[in-house]
């Protein structure tokens, strides 16, 4: 039974780390007008 | 302490300097492409996989691949674990592995931890651990260097966030890299008489008469990636301490020099990289000045022994016929240096093997590992976590010296603004946040106080080293803590994780934005990062960062221990 637990809550990890790649992503872009883009 | 001991260090050291280049200047043609000599079974991999080995890809595709790749590999692993009764290659019929432990494994060796709960020799078919462990001990491995080499890329040049191919340097890594590395060594310690078989388990008669069931395997080529790869989880229960997974003072020294190879040459490559082979040099100075400090410490303190020992007499002075000081926990074939300094590397290094048990060490010899774990495993560090922890922390420091002259910080001709020094700080700041965070809880809830052996300062030790320890992505354990619930094993497997992503997802994102930055040419007014200056900043910066994070938790245990050992009591 704690197979399907443990299934989505590696998936669950990992669909927040790619939350996370997005708010890391927005801070970077985020008010700093700073961006020297080539 | 005694001369032939720091003969030892000195012989290990000079060593170590000795791999460093011509190991960089090879991680360098293997990082650039120019190693070909695999380009057949490369083009297969790749034609295979649909990967198109020629995209550059932005930092948050390259981030995407590395999570993918884990999460399908983590995945199958927790398959294979609970299925593995009904798999080839199980001799011995082993039992699906339980539920719990088949996630904190899977986890565990996804992110280079190889914390065991588990008596691997008891557990494991032989088709776990060669298809799936021995599987992420080299893809671990090869995906941190990946990330390392990424954020190299970008301090050294200006393309627009692009950061590399993931899946390229994922393939090289494990096939130009680690895979040889792995064969060679492997091969040395098969000649060492380290076992490499498939023979049944051997029942021995014991001088006492009683029965013993000896475990054979697969070891050599097991502990070569295991140590290369600064994996840790050992083919045995005892780990390097084990007579067939360590045989001869040759196969310590050389399984002792393995975990330093790559991450020591890592910081050549880097120097190499950015052109500006002094820096790395200078990198590679402030992380062996850190490695001294521990194994010093720690040789000395465990040379100095328990003086409630010598005040009932035990005789803790080393002669011709007595190592002295604390053997306690210690494999005799290799005294108190050798596990001193295996200990000291083996958790500079997020590598996690052991040869003797860290937990029997005198408080301030525990201390070392617990404190080299806790300064974020960037002294040599973990393969490719290492060095791009230590570039956090050298872009602290010019942020820092920046901030004291009043001039925009520069590293290596990149300006380090806003968003930079944000995603240097979430790396510096989730480490401890989940470390003492997980065990604040577990000192206080009973489920966390259950798994205890000892009480007292020891015992928050045990919970700290825990937590200190899978966070840092180590995998060594202090012992004494039964971590086999449901409660330790899932947070401690939370905690891999947490420590492993959670920690390159901004260290990637700084690696993109610092891509975006175009390179100033150096000016007066920018803080030179080749001199011994630097270093010693660097060094404070590192300890200061640490010290602050972790001084209140550590004078609660072993600080606080050592003093009440001091006094006579004992935990």
């Amino acid at each position: 039974m704690l197979d399907v637990v443990y299934i989505l809550l590696t998936l669950a990890f990992f669909g927040l780390m790619v939350a996370y790649v997005r708010a890391c992503e927005h801070l970077g872009r985020e008010g700093t007008g700073e961006e020297d883009r080539p | 302490m005694t001369a032939i001991g720091w003969l030892q260090i000195v012989v290990f050291s000079l060593a170590v300097l000795a791999v460093t280049k011509p190991v960089g200047v090879y991680l360098v043609r293997v990082y650039d492409g120019s190693v070909r000599w695999l380009a057949p079974v490369e083009r297969v991999i790749y034609r295979l996989c649909g990967i198109d080995p020629d995209e550059d890809q932005h930092w948050t595709r390259y981030a995407a691949g590395l999570l993918l790749f884990s999460a399908i590999s983590m995945l199958a692993t927790y398959v294979v674990l609970r299925l593995q009764a009904h798999l080839p290659l199980n001799p011995f019929h082993r039992a699906a592995v339980p539920d719990r432990q088949a996630f904190e494994t899977a986890a565990s060796f996804t992110t280079n931890t190889n914390w065991q709960s588990y008596t691997g020799e008891t557990v494991m078919s032989y088709l776990s651990q060669m298809t799936q462990l021995a599987f992420h001990n080299f893809t671990s491995a090869a995906s941190g260097v990946a990330a390392a080499v990424a954020l190299a890329r970008g301090i050294a040049r200006r393309s627009g966030g692009r950061i590399g191919n993931f899946w390229t340097d994922l393939v090289r890594g494990t096939l130009y890299v680690f895979l040889p590395l792995s064969f060679v060594l492997a091969l040395l310690f098969v000649q060492q008489g380290m076992i490499q078989n498939f023979h049944p388990y051997v029942t021995a008669t014991t001088l006492e008469g009683a029965k013993q069931v000896l475990a054979m395997g697969p070891v050599a080529s097991q502990e070569a990636i295991k140590q290369l790869g600064t994996n840790g989880g050992g083919f045995f229960n005892a780990n390097a301490a084990h007579p067939f997974e360590n045989p001869t003072p040759w196969t310590n020294f050389l399984s002792t020099l393995a975990i330093f190879v790559v991450p020591a040459g890592l910081t050549y490559m880097f120097g190499r990289m950015v052109k500006n082979r002094k820096h790395g040099w200078a990198l590679w100075a402030a992380m062996f000045v850190l490695f001294l400090g521990g194994v010093a410490t720690a040789y000395w303190a465990e040379a100095k022994g328990n003086p409630i020992h010598a005040a009932h007499g035990v005789d803790v002075v080393a002669s011709a016929t007595n190592p002295g000081g604390n053997m306690e926990g210690k494999e005799v074939r290799f005294g108190i240096a050798a596990s001193a300094l295996y200990a000291t590397v083996t958790t500079d290094a997020s590598c996690g093997a052991v040869n003797s048990m860290h937990d029997s060490f005198t408080p301030l010899g525990g201390l070392v590992p617990l404190v080299n774990i806790q300064l974020g495993e960037l002294i040599f560090g973990g393969v490719g976590s290492g060095l791009y922890g230590m570039l956090v922390m050298a872009i602290l420091t010019v942020f820092i010296a920046g901030l004291m002259v009043g001039r925009t910080p520069e590293y290596l001709g990149k300006k380090i603004q806003s968003r930079e020094v944000r995603m240097a700080m979430l790396y510096v700041l989730i480490f401890p946040a989940v470390i003492l965070l997980l065990t604040a809880a577990s000192a206080v809830l009973p489920a966390g106080l259950k798994g205890l052996n000892n009480n007292g300062p020891h015992g928050l030790s045990e919970i700290l080293y825990a937590f200190s320890s899978v966070t840092g992505n180590n995998g060594s354990a202090f012992a004494g803590l039964t971590g086999t619930t449901y409660y330790y094993n899932t947070l401690l497997g939370l905690g891999t994780l947490f420590g492993r992503f959670a920690m390159m997802v901004p260290m990637l994102a700084l690696a993109g934005f610092l891509a975006e930055r175009r390179i100033v040419p150096a000016s007066v007014g920018t803080f030179p990062v080749t001199t011994p200056l630097f270093v010693v900043l660097l060094i404070g910066v590192i300890l200061i960062v640490g010290a602050l994070t972790f001084f209140p938790a550590l004078s609660l245990g072993p600080i606080v221990e050592h003093l009440l050992m001091g006094a006579g009591r004992l935990f």
